[in-house]
C-alpha cells in the first residue's frame, strides 16, 4: 500500500506529522477527558476501575475468612454474611475478573495488530460508563445493607421475592444486566476490530495468538451473555410485576434459571481463563526466547475451548434431577474438554523446554500459574464424574476447586501480564525485589487457604454457612485456611506498592524491555494517543525478531497511512483472510454522547429499583434519543468524514463502501441479538414440555392473521430495503428516501398490528407462566418493529440531507441486515407461539 | 468426490468452527431429543439401554461422526495440496472436525449401557 510521506522524511516535516497527529487523535484535559473514546485511556481506565472492585471483593473475602476462622464465631450475622458472600462472589466474577481482562484487551489489541484505535471507540466509552455506574449501583447495595444474599448465582426461589422480598436481588438482576452492556459492547468490537482491522500484510494465521484468544473470548461473550440477560430481565418482571416464570404454582419452573444461568455461567469460566492464556501464550515464547511450539495446535484448542465449554453447563446441576443418560452426556463432554487444556499446557511446557528460559518476575507468575492450573484442572476432571460430584456438591472442595481453577487460571496470569506489559503502560520497570516477595506471599497464600480448603471440604463442610459447631474436625482447617488468606493478602499489598511506587522510582524502560517479538512494543513507552506514526506492512508473526528496525521506521512515518492533515482518524480496514488492505477506515472522535447515555441508562437501572416505572420509561426515551443523536454523526456528516479524499492509490473511505466495519459490527451484534431470542425459544418449550404445572388454553390467544399479516409487512419492509441495497450497488439512487420512508410505514404497521394482537389476546400475565412468556416474546418483536421503523425513517432522512447515497451507500447496507434478521425472528416467533401450540395443542 | 471437496472450499476458516458447531447442534439434538423423548414416550425401565430412544441417538451420533470424520479426510487432503496460509487452515479445520467426531462417539458411548429416563 502506499506510504504517504516519502521515504526521506525530514525532522521538521517528521515534527508537524506528530503534531498533526497530537491535534486529531489527542485526548483533551479536565472535565472534557470525559469525552474521550481512545482505546488506551480507556483500556486503562477498564484496568483501574477492575482494581478498585478487585480490593472490594478481597476486603468481603477476609472479613468471609475471618468469620469462619474458628467456630461459633459471631463477628457477622447471618443475614451479613449472606449478603457478603453473595457480593464476593459477584463482585469478584462480574465487576473485577470479566472487566479488567476486557480492559487489557481494549488496550492491547489495537496495538498487537497495528492499529490506531478499537473500531468502535464511543461504543468502549459506553460500556465503560455502563460497567463504572453499574457497579458503583450495584455495590451501593451494600452500604445500605440491602445486598443480594441468595449466592452469586441467584438461584430461585431463593432469589424470588417470596424468600427475598427486599431489594437485594432486585439490585443484582438490575446491576448485572447493566454492566453486561458493557461487556457486550467490548465483545462486539473486539470481534470486529480484530477481523477487520489487522495491518495489511497480517493474515488470520500470523496474527498474534493473543487476538486469537480474545478472538474467541469476545464471541463467547457474544454467545454466552445474552442466556443471563434473558434470565435476569424474567426474573425481575417476576419479582416486580408477578410474572410467574420460576414459580410452580404458575406454572413456571425454577430450574429454568440455572439453566439460563449456566448456560453463561459456565463459558464464562472460559471467557476468564481464555484471555488470561493469552498472556501465558504470550509472555513464555518471549522469556524462552523462542516461537511456540504448536502455534496451529494451541489455535485449535483455543477453538475447540470456545464451543466445548458451551456443552457443560448441566455439569453446575448434575444434583437437579436429571436423567443418568444426560448426566452421562454432560460428564462425557466436560472430560472432553481436558483434551485442548491439555495440549495448550504442553505446548508452553514444549517452549519452555526448547527455550532458554529467563526467570523475570512475569515468568515466576507464569509458573505460578502452570502448578495452580494444573491442580484446578484435575480436580474439575474429578467433578465431571457424576458420583463424586454428588458427594461433594455444595462443600468448601467446590469453592476450594473454583479458586484453584478461577485464581490459578486467570488471576495469576493476569498479574504476570501486568508485571510484563507495565513497562508498556508507564514506560518505567517494576522492582524485581518487592515484586518478587508479593508473588511469593501471594503463592503460599494462596495454597495455604485453598489446598486446606479441599479438606474442609472432603471431610464434609457445606458452603455458604455462616458458622459451625466445633468437633466436626473442621476446626485447625479452618483456621489455617484463614491464615493463609491473609498471607495472600500482604501479598497482593506488597504488589500494589510496587505498582504504585514504580511510577516515581521505577527504572526508565528501555525500548522494547524485555525483547519481545509482537507490535504492542513498536510504540512509544508510554504509547502517544495514535499508538503508531505509520502503520506497516506485516507478514509475520514475530514483526519485532524479525525486523528489528520496524519500531524505528513506524515512527519516521516510513508506512502507510502516515497523514493527518485531513483531520480524520484513520486506520486500515484489511481483509479477515488474507490482511489485504480493502478500504481505510475513519473513526468518530472523542464525544458526550456514550457518557451522557450511560447516564440515562444510569437512571433507567435506579428508576426501576425504585419502582418509579413513570421515570424509568422517561429515562429510556432520554437514552434512545442519546443513541440516535450519537449514530446521527456518522458516515458522510459534516463531524464524521464530509469530503472523501484520499491519496492517490490508497483505498476509499470505508463510509464510501458497501463493506465497512459497521456492516460487521451489526452482524455481530445479532449473533448476541439471535442468542437472546434462542434462550427465549429455549424457555418456552422448557417450560411447555417440562415445567409440571403448565397450563396452556385450548385455544392459542394470539391472533395468527393478525400475526401473519404483521409477518407479510415485515417482509414488505425487508425488500424494499434490499431493492434500496440493490440499486445502490448499480450506482442508483433515485426513489431511494421513498423506499425507505415506504419500509419504515411498514415498519410502523407491524408494530401496530403487533400492538393489536397483544390487546387482543388479553393475556392474564400474573397468573400463568404461558401467558406471560407469550407476552415477552411479542414485547420483542414489538421493539424490533419500532426500532425497525425508526432507523428506516431516519436512514430516510439522511438521504435528504445528503448524508447518504450513490456516493455514501454503507448505511442502508447495514440497516437491511437489521430487517433481514427481523423478518427470520418474527417469522420463528410466530410458528413457535402462534402455529405450534394450534398444531401440538396443550 | 474431487468435485465435492471443491465446492465445500475444505482451506476457508469458515470450518475452523465447521465440525464444532456440527458437533454443537448434534449434542442439543440429542439431549433435547432425549429430554422430549423422555417426557412424551418413557420406555419401560425394564428393557434396561436397549431402547428405540438409545438406538435412535445412537444412529444419529453414528450419522455425525461419520460425517465429521468424512470432512476431516477432505480437509487432510487439501492441507497436502497446498502451502502457507491454505495449508495452515485446512490442516487445523482437520483436526477440528477429527476432534468432533471423536468427541460425538466419547459423549454418545453411554447410550450403550444406560437407559434413557432414569
Amino acid at each position: 500500500m502506499t506510504t504517504r510521506n516519502p521515504e526521506a522524511t525530514g525532522p521538521e516535516n517528521l515534527q508537524k506529522l506528530h503534531d498533526d497527529l497530537s491535534d486529531v487523535w489527542g485526548n483533551p484535559r479536565g472535565l472534557k477527558a470525559l469525552t474521550i473514546v481512545n482505546h488506551t485511556t480507556l483500556g486503562l481506565r477498564f484496568m483501574v476501575t477492575g482494581m478498585a472492585f478487585f480490593l472490594i471483593g478481597g476486603i468481603l473475602a477476609m472479613l468471609i475468612r475471618t468469620q469462619i476462622a474458628t467456630p461459633d464465631q459471631n463477628f457477622l450475622t447471618p443475614d451479613i454474611y449472606s449478603q457478603v458472600t453473595t457480593m464476593h462472589g459477584t463482585v469478584m466474577m462480574f465487576l473485577f475478573a470479566i472487566p479488567i481482562l476486557e480492559g487489557l484487551a481494549i488496550y492491547m489489541i489495537p496495538k498487537m495488530i497495528g492499529a490506531r484505535d478499537l473500531v468502535c471507540p464511543r461504543l468502549t466509552a459506553l460500556g465503560y460508563w455502563c460497567y463504572l455506574f453499574g457497579g458503583i449501583i450495584l455495590c451501593f447495595s451494600m452500604v445500605l445493607e440491602m445486598a443480594p444474599d441468595s449466592g452469586w448465582f441467584m438461584y430461585t426461589p431463593l432469589s424470588s421475592s417470596e424468600y427475598s422480598p427486599g431489594l437485594g436481588s432486585d439490585f443484582w438482576l438490575l446491576g448485572i444486566t447493566f454492566v453486561e452492556i458493557s461487556a457486550l459492547s467490548a465483545g462486539v468490537e473486539l470481534v470486529v476490530s480484530i477481523l477487520r482491522t489487522r495491518t495489511q500484510g497480517m493474515a488470520l494465521h500470523k496474527m498474534p495468538l493473543f487476538a486469537w484468544y480474545i478472538l474467541a473470548m469476545a464471541l463467547m461473550i457474544v454467545v454466552g451473555f445474552p442466556p443471563l440477560i434473558l434470565g435476569s430481565i424474567l426474573l425481575e418482571l417476576e419479582r416486580a410485576v408477578g410474572m410467574p416464570f420460576f414459580d410452580i404454582a404458575g406454572g413456571g419452573d425454577p430450574v429454568l434459571w440455572q439453566h439460563l444461568f449456566w448456560l453463561f455461567g459456565h463459558p464464562e469460566v472460559y471467557i476468564i481463563f481464555l484471555p488470561a492464556a493469552g498472556i501465558v501464550s504470550t509472555i513464555i515464547p518471549v522469556f524462552a526466547g523462542r516461537p511456540i511450539v504448536g502455534y496451529g495446535w494451541v489455535v485449535f484448542a483455543i477453538t475447540v475451548m470456545g464451543f466445548v465449554s458451551f456443552g457443560l453447563w448441566v455439569h453446575h446441576m448434575f444434583t437437579v434431577g436429571i436423567p443418568q443418560l444426560a448426566q452421562a452426556f454432560f460428564s462425557a463432554a466436560s472430560m472432553l474438554v481436558a483434551i485442548p487444556t491439555g495440549i495448550q499446557i504442553f505446548a508452553w511446557l514444549a517452549t519452555l523446554w526448547l527455550g532458554k528460559p529467563k526467570m523475570k518476575l512475569p515468568m515466576l507468575w507464569i509458573v505460578g500459574f502452570l502448578v495452580i492450573f494444573v491442580c484446578g484442572g484435575l480436580t474439575g476432571v474429578m467433578l465431571a464424574l457424576v458420583p463424586f460430584n454428588w458427594q461433594v456438591h455444595d462443600t468448601h472442595f467446590v469453592v476450594a476447586h473454583m479458586h484453584y481453577v478461577l485464581v490459578g487460571g486467570m488471576l495469576f496470569p493476569l498479574m504476570a501480564g501486568i508485571y510484563y506489559w507495565l513497562p508498556l503502560f508507564s514506560g518505567r520497570m517494576p522492582s524485581e525485589t518487592i515484586g518478587k516477595w508479593g508473588f511469593w506471599l501471594v503463592f503460599i497464600g494462596f495454597n495455604a487457604t485453598f489446598l486446606i480448603m479441599h479438606w474442609t471440604g472432603l471431610l464434609g463442610m457445606p458452603r455458604r454457612v455462616y458458622t459451625y459447631d466445633t468437633g466436626f474436625g473442621w476446626d485447625i482447617f479452618n483456621l489455617l485456611s484463614s491464615v493463609g488468606s491473609f498471607v495472600m493478602s500482604a501479598g497482593f499489598a506488597m504488589v500494589l506498592i510496587d505498582i504504585a511506587l514504580h511510577f516515581r522510582y521505577g527504572k526508565p524502560a528501555k525500548t522494547n524491555p524485555w525483547n519481545a517479538d509482537t507490535l504492542e512494543w513498536a510504540n512509544q513507552l508510554p504509547p502517544s494517543p495514535y499508538n503508531f506514526v505509520s502503520l506497516p506492512p506485516v507478514e509475520t508473526r514475530h514483526p519485532l525478531w524479525e525486523h528489528p528496525e520496524l519500531p524505528q521506521q513506524m515512527q519516521e512515518g516510513k508506512h502507510g497511512l502516515a497523514a493527518a492533515d485531513h483531520g480524520r482518524r484513520e486506520l486500515w480496514g484489511t481483509d479477515p483472510l488474507t490482511g489485504k488492505v480493502r478500504e481505510i477506515i475513519h473513526l468518530p472522535g472523542n464525544s458526550w454522547w456514550p457518557l451522557f447515555a450511560a447516564m440515562a441508562l444510569a437512571v433507567v437501572c435506579i428508576s426501576l429499583l425504585l419502582r418509579w416505572y413513570p421515570v424509568a420509561g422517561v429515562g429510556v426515551l432520554i437514552a434512545i434519543g442519546f443513541l440516535l443523536r450519537w449514530s446521527w454523526e456518522n458516515g458522510a456528516h459534516p463531524r464524521a468524514a464530509p469530503d472523501a479524499k484520499v491519496m492517490p492509490g490508497d483505498p476509499p473511505l470505508h463510509s464510501r463502501t458497501m463493506d465497512g466495519p459497521g456492516l460487521w459490527a451489526m452482524t455481530t451484534a445479532m449473533i448476541a441479538n439471535g442468542s437472546f431470542f434462542l434462550s427465549y425459544l429455549f424457555g418456552w418449550f422448557y417450560l411447555w414440555t417440562v415445567s409440571p404445572g403448565w397450563r396452556m388454553p385450548d385455544a392459542s390467544p394470539l391472533s395468527l392473521v393478525a400475526l401473519v399479516v404483521a409477518g407479510v409487512a415485515l417482509l414488505g419492509g425487508s425488500a424494499l430495503m434490499e431493492s434500496s441495497v440493490s440499486k445502490l450497488r448499480k450506482q442508483q439512487d433515485s426513489g431511494l428516501a421513498m423506499r425507505l420512508y415506504g419500509a419504515a410505514i411498514l415498519g410502523a404497521l407491524q408494530f401496530a398490528l403487533i400492538l393489536w394482537v397483544m390487546w387482543r389476546a388479553d393475556l392474564a400475565v400474573t397468573e400463568t407462566s404461558h401467558d406471560a412468556i407469550l407476552m415477552v416474546g411479542l414485547y420483542y418483536a414489538l421493539l424490533h418493529s419500532a426500532l425497525g421503523a425508526v432507523i428506516s425513517l431516519l436512514q430516510g432522512m439522511r438521504v435528504g440531507y445528503r448524508y447518504v447515497g450513490v456516493h455514501a451507500p454503507f448505511e442502508p447496507v447495514v440497516v437491511a441486515y437489521f430487517w433481514r434478521y427481523n423478518a427470520v425472528v418474527f417469522w420463528m416467533l410466530i410458528v413457535a407461539l402462534a402455529v405450534l401450540p394450534r398444531v401440538i395443542g396443550s | 468426490m474431487k468435485a465435492i471437496i471443491q465446492r465445500l472450499h475444505l482451506t476457508h476458516p469458515g470450518h475452523f468452527v465447521g465440525g464444532l458447531t456440527l458437533w454443537s447442534i448434534w449434542f442439543i439434538t440429542i439431549y433435547g431429543g432425549l429430554s422430549v423423548a423422555c417426557a412424551v414416550a418413557p420406555p419401560d425401565p425394564a428393557q434396561g439401554a436397549l431402547t428405540s430412544i438409545n438406538i435412535s441417538l445412537l444412529l444419529l451420533s453414528l450419522l455425525t461422526a461419520l460425517l465429521l470424520a468424512g470432512l476431516a479426510w477432505g480437509c487432510f487432503q487439501e492441507a497436502k495440496m497446498h502451502e502457507g496460509r491454505r495449508h495452515f487452515n485446512a490442516f487445523v479445520s482437520a483436526w477440528l472436525y477429527v476432534f468432533s467426531a471423536g468427541g460425538v462417539m466419547f459423549v454418545a458411548g453411554p447410550m450403550v449401557g444406560l437407559p434413557p429416563c432414569l
